[in-house]
């Protein structure tokens, strides 16, 4: 239940429908549906499959695998802690708009209620602006709320998780529904729905797709090896993997109807077609919802106050699952205890995360999650398949798996781990990168793309190795 | 507006798919769960 509260979270309802969006709507449903079948679950099997062997943190499970590749592990957890610097920053705006729920404070200008009132987003991100305060303060409750609920560790999870998975897929549910029956919201599913084969040439939507799926299932991010390490002996881990995978993408897919039909509707409103809305992006979904909920027929304030609760919650899960790996590896090696360890990272990603509460909070927000996402994951992924598929018995893992499992792993997974999934990420990531060298990420200078971009890759791959180099504490008797 | 025969196939392939996996492989979970209750 904890893997799938982290799993489903804002990745689903916040990142999946901007990612979709930009990406050409139907036309990037089709690389998103290859990559879960081809790269999600069966990387998902693998990364429970190594949890619940090595029975540890990421760096001990590499540890296990080969002294040497304790690095990686390190690696798989400081992605998540970085992420978590800008989810949280998400999770504050959610924690905004339920306030401001009260009095539908956006009217019917959602779009520039957002960017300008709320985010007072400057022009490019090179002004910085002030501190927005509502921001900083929702930004100071989130952490707050994660170091609450991590500093017991994790069996505290499955109880807060048990309220807040169901609860917010029937919110959306209802959201659904509303957006469903509004003028023009047909044509916004046709856009989500409708494939454009044209737009499968293009490389961007593919390493997009199979980002977004690293992203959504917590992939590459120590988070499933964390939660595998806590399963029960006996847990079936194929079909918990399924299970996972298949209530993220569901949440994903439902997630979409809502905002593409919200979409239909605005470009219906003003008169344009759907690509002319300009609306892409991170915000898309700020712009969306509220519009859907301001439309509901009665009891919109007690509707969307009841929504961003939910959305904080479906990301609660999600922002305790980015930090509990590295506490827990930090736990393991130096025996720090559990709260001075949830005390000094939740500090620290709260230091990280006030970047993103500038005004030009929203243009590092886009530009970090470009690169982490797109490169960060997708490296970590692979690094993975060639670490565990060719540095060790990947047998082993399979015949790991299948005691446990009802559904027996056959040959083909050895296959797809070892050569398929390796072989699609590189040409993904060469192509990618090389597009990205001829067009800079959003125009950006190059230095802002370095700075924003490529330097926190950089920092975190070389922190791993730092980190694998200091001796623990039981290393050092 | 009437959506295109495309649209009606993904569709039906995302709702089968992910939703009636999830409530298969919900099922296989339960029905494992019972049997391995004493």
């Amino acid at each position: 239940m904890a893997a799938v509260g982290s799993a489903v979270g804002l990745g689903n309802v916040w990142r999946f429908p901007y990612i979709c969006y930009e990406n050409g709507g139907g036309a990037f449903l089709i690389p998103y549906f290859v990559a879960l079948f081809t790269a999600g679950i069966p990387l998902m099997i693998l990364e429970l499959s190594v949890g619940h062997w090595a029975r540890g943190s990421p760096p001990d499970a590499f540890k296990k695998i080969g002294k040497k590749w304790e690095w990686a592990g390190w690696w798989t957890v400081l992605i998540p802690f970085v992420v978590a610097a800008y989810y949280t920053v998400v999770m504050s705006w959610c924690f905004s708009y339920m306030i401001y729920s009260i009095d539908i404070r956006w009217g019917i200008q959602a779009e520039q209620f957002f960017l300008k009132s709320f985010l007072g987003i400057t022009s490019n991100p090179t002004i910085i602006g002030g501190f927005r305060l509502p921001v900083l303060l929702g930004l100071i409750a989130v952490w707050l709320c994660v170091f609450l609920i991590l500093y017991k560790g994790v069996k505290r999870i499955g109880k807060v998780v048990a309220l807040t998975v169901p609860i917010p897929t029937i919110l959306l549910i209802i959201l659904t529904i509303r957006g469903l029956t509004l003028p023009g919201a047909m044509e916004g599913i046709s856009y989500y729905l409708t494939p454009n084969f044209t737009r499968l040439l293009d490389v961007n939507v593919w390493i997009a797709a199979y980002a977004q799926v690293f992203f959504s299932l917590s992939l590459a991010q120590g988070i499933m090896i964390t939660y595998a390490s806590f399963l029960r002996k006996k847990s079936d881990i194929t079909n918990n993997a399924f299970i996972i995978a298949l209530a993220d993408a569901g949440t994903s897919f439902l997630a979409g109807f809502t905002v593409f039909s919200v979409v239909g509707y605005l470009a219906m409103s003003q008169g344009i077609g759907i690509n002319d809305l300009g609306i892409g992006g991170p915000n898309l979904t700020f712009i969306t919802y509220p519009t859907a909920i301001s439309l509901l027929p009665f009891a919109a304030s007690f509707f969307g106050i009841i929504f961003y609760i939910a959305l904080l919650t479906f990301g609660i899960d999600s922002a305790f699952s980015m930090i509990e790996p590295i506490t827990d590896s930090i736990n393991k090696k130096w025996k720090i205890t559990k709260a001075k360890a949830t005390g000094i990272i939740c500090l620290l990603g709260f230091i990280s995360s006030l970047i993103f509460t500038t005004g030009s909070g929203l243009h590092w927000l886009d530009l970090l999650d470009h690169f982490i996402a797109n490169f960060g994951l997708v490296i970590i992924g692979l690094v993975e398949c060639i670490i565990l598929g060719w540095m060790f018995h990947l047998y082993r893992l399979r015949e790991h798996a299948n005691k446990t499992s009802e559904i027996k792993l056959g040959r083909w997974w050895d296959f797809l781990i070892k050569y398929a999934i390796p072989s699609v990420l590189i040409i993904l990531l060469l192509v990618a990168i090389v597009d990205n060298l001829l067009h800079p990420y959003n125009g950006y200078p190059w230095w802002v793309i370095l700075m924003g971009g490529v330097t926190p890759c950089v920092i975190i791959f070389l922190l791993s190795l730092l980190l694998m180099k200091i001796k623990g504490k039981e290393e050092k008797i | 507006m009437i959506l295109s025969p495309s649209a009606i196939v993904m569709l039906i392939f995302g709702c089968v798919v992910l939703y009636g996996g999830l409530v298969y492989f919900l099922y296989r979970a339960l029905k494992s769960k019972e049997k391995s209750k004493p």
